[in-house]
């Protein structure tokens, strides 16, 4: 979202102050040039017109929701602008941080040491306050008993990352049935 | 009381010598590092009241990550000047015997 909202802003204010020269040109006269020679005269009117419907409230029904959108979509950016930004880093209090990668790696390595799994992904995502949510999905073979692995699984995890002193403030974790043949393991 | 460079020298050393570290991070985002003229300390950030460390912890890890973070800023602190210290651990590295 920053990255987007960076390269809309570089491109509007350029295109500003390209707009703000030729403004500057063309209000004073230089080098020639003069607002009378523009070709805006359609537009002007065009723009009196609207300003006046507008004023007469005589809008059509479209152009009310062009302008409700309009007007919806700016608000959403603006807030989108001023929540501040996801932590990139894994806080873990008392000035120490781990980055993502490192909690993830944790997870995945103790997950795939629980012999009913069979391989795993972990999703981190860093919080402002201590403690990292995870996401970890673990595959395991069909017909399986999910309930009793799925807390065998969080109690290891929970237990190994207590060990390490990684805080998790929230772990979810998704079993997924899948064949053994297709997976990173095949017999624990 | 280091200052500058000088900080970032000892703190690279402190933090080396602490058990569990393995090698000082470089930063993931953006490059962690102090310079001075052309001499660069990479894996220290020295601000005007903040040092930040980088690092990479040797796995498995010898005690938590807490503990190791906790040493590191007890060596750092005689030269940190009051600095508060921060603790990034930015990758583990595996011993060789545990890759088999």
């Amino acid at each position: 979202m920053s990255v987007f909202n960076r390269i809309v802003m570089t491109l509007l204010f350029a295109g500003l102050f390209v707009l703000g020269l030729y403004t500057i040109v063309y209000s004073f006269d230089l080098l020639g040039r003069s607002l009378n020679s523009l070709p805006i005269s359609d537009f002007a009117a065009g723009l009196k017109d609207f300003v006046r419907r507008v004023e007469h409230g005589k809008l059509s029904i479209l152009t009310i929701i062009t302008l409700v959108l309009m007007a919806i979509l700016g608000l959403i950016w603006f807030i989108a602008e001023l929540r501040p930004t996801a932590p990139t880093r894994v806080r873990m209090g008392n000035g120490t941080y781990v980055t993502r990668g490192v909690v993830g790696e944790e997870i995945s390595r103790v997950a795939e040491q629980v012999p009913d799994v069979l391989g795993s992904s972990v999703g981190v995502k860093a919080r402002r306050s201590p403690g990292a949510q995870v996401e970890l999905e673990a595959r395991v073979r069909r017909g399986e008993d999910l309930g009793s692995i799925r807390s065998g699984l969080r109690s290891s995890v929970q237990r190994h990352l207590s060990e390490r002193g990684l805080p998790v403030s929230k772990l979810n974790v998704k079993l997924v049935e899948a064949d053994p043949r297709q997976t990173k393991t095949r017999v624990q | 009381m280091a200052d500058g460079i000088q900080l970032a020298r000892a703190a690279t050393e402190a933090a080396l010598a602490t058990e569990g570290v393995y090698s000082m991070g470089r930063g993931r985002y953006v490059e962690a590092a102090t310079y001075e003229g052309s001499e660069k300390v990479s894996g220290v950030v020295v601000g005007p009241e903040d040092l930040e460390i980088h690092i990479v912890a040797r796995y498995p890890l010898p005690k938590s990550i807490p503990e190791i973070a906790e040493n590191i800023r007890e060596r750092v602190a005689p030269e940190a000047g009051g600095r508060r210290t921060r603790v990034v651990v930015e990758d583990l590295e595996v011993a060789e015997d545990e890759r088999l």
